[in-house]
């Protein structure tokens, strides 16, 4: 079993626990994911695309209504952000990203672009991906992203939380410490920890 | 060029994250444009995103509008074939009057009709009108000054853009970001050679602590 045949409104501990249980190798995820999308790139492959688009499209309208888009704008940014991948397939290189990297760029992009209307963002972080990062090994890639989930999961809870809600809802860091009443110097030095811990072991490009 | 000062981690996960106000993130994208070193960090950071995006789990309420969604979809894949788009780079960037692009919106493109303020003897500044409640500031400082001892109520984020200066945390050359907490108490003096022009965000008013500085506080408006 892996996290695709998961039973919906399975929380997202018991779907760790589930997919360790399993013995499923959640680099396979990755790649599988990866696999797909050089089938759209390739062939323009629709069942291999719907099946990212299955995948992933609650996930990103998910990510959206966190950040602040209602439900109506959510849905549709969530179209728009699995159709650029559609449309840009063969800008998707798998040895320069994850999926799912890929489409949290395009989602957070479109975001402030059209609801918080920041035009900086149609383009500036794409480009950045395409010149820089070098093409790497696709396996040293996925095993890349399997140690940052692996990682995130050894998180202190509390570098854990803040680093949700430093995502998922796109809060100030001032925001956060004003939530939890805990000083500004205390929110950074723990993001500041589990962004370094994080970051130990990846492969640093040049 | 390789800037030897760099974002704070904070900064580039707030940059990931769609944490930062516009100014900030404005000032980031300066150095992000020039710096090799922090677009790394920054693709790990968004790799996080990916990863917690990956991580989430959709509620049932989800799932009973995918058929209505996915059938928008297959329509779209129709309407939309695979297209190839050339990467976007403005021209702007290239010439050597033009302003770093994520500056654009807030100073216009052109250092040569930038219109500075008198500040202070050797120092000229334009303030940014149109912001979401950060200060962002262009400062242009004569070679040879000594700025005066301040600390910051908040984050200043610096970008030095010509010149370079040297302060209690060291020298800071065209392309390095000092990125600086409530922390910090500085001096920056200025090199010889041409003015220093630095563009700045800040979150909060400095604080001088001298008589003279702080005189000089309702003139800089900080």
């Amino acid at each position: 079993m892996n996290i695709r045949t998961l039973p919906i409104g399975v929380s997202p501990f018991d779907q760790t626990r589930a997919m360790s249980s399993s013995g499923a190798h959640p680099t396979e995820d990755a790649g599988y994911w990866s696999w797909q999308m050089a089938a759209v790139s390739e062939r323009r492959d629709r069942d291999s695309f719907m099946r990212i688009y299955d995948h992933f499209a609650p996930r990103v309208r998910l990510y959206l209504r966190g950040l602040g888009s209602t439900e109506s704008q959510a849905e549709e940014l969530a179209q728009e952000a699995l159709l650029r991948l559609w449309q840009r397939a063969d800008r998707f290189d798998a040895m320069r990203g994850s999926v799912s990297t890929w489409l949290f760029r395009i989602a957070r992009n479109l975001h402030i672009d059209r609801v918080r209307r920041e035009p900086l963002w149609q383009s500036i972080g794409e480009e950045w991906i395409d010149e820089d990062i070098p093409p790497a090994n696709t396996t040293e890639r996925h095993v890349e992203q399997t140690d940052l989930a692996a990682r995130i999961d050894t998180l202190p809870a509390v570098q854990a939380r803040l680093l949700r809600m430093s995502y998922f809802e796109a809060k100030s860091h001032q925001e956060i410490a004003d939530e939890l009443v805990m000083p500004l110097g205390t929110v950074k030095s723990h993001l500041r920890r589990a962004f370094l811990k994080l970051q130990s072991g990846l492969k640093e490009f040049p | 060029m390789s800037p030897r000062h760099h974002l704070d981690e904070t900064t580039v996960l707030g940059w990931a994250s769609g944490a930062l106000s516009p100014e900030m993130a404005a000032v980031a994208a300066t150095h992000l444009d020039v710096c090799r070193h922090c677009r790394s960090r920054l693709a790990t950071a968004e790799g996080i995103g990916g990863t917690l995006l990956e991580q989430q789990q959709p509620s049932t309420d989800d799932a009973m509008r995918m058929p209505h969604l996915r059938e928008h979809m297959l329509a779209a894949l129709d309407a939309h074939p695979n297209r190839r788009v050339p990467p976007r780079r403005e021209e702007a960037t290239a010439g050597p009057d033009n302003l770093p692009r994520a500056l654009h919106p807030y100073f216009g493109t052109s250092w040569r009709s930038l219109r500075w303020r008198w500040l202070a003897p050797g120092v000229r500044m334009i303030r940014a009108l149109r912001t979401s409640g950060h200060a962002l500031i262009l400062l242009r400082i004569d070679p040879g000054m000594s700025m005066p001892l301040h600390s910051h109520g908040g984050i200043e984020l610096t970008q030095v853009l010509a010149g370079s200066y040297d302060d209690e945390l060291g020298h800071f050359g065209v392309g390095d970001a000092a990125d600086l907490g409530p922390e910090t108490l500085h001096r920056p003096v200025t090199s010889a050679g041409g003015p220093c022009v630095c563009v700045a965000a800040l979150d909060a008013p400095l604080r001088f602590p001298g008589w003279f500085a702080r005189m000089l506080q309702p003139l800089v408006g900080l």
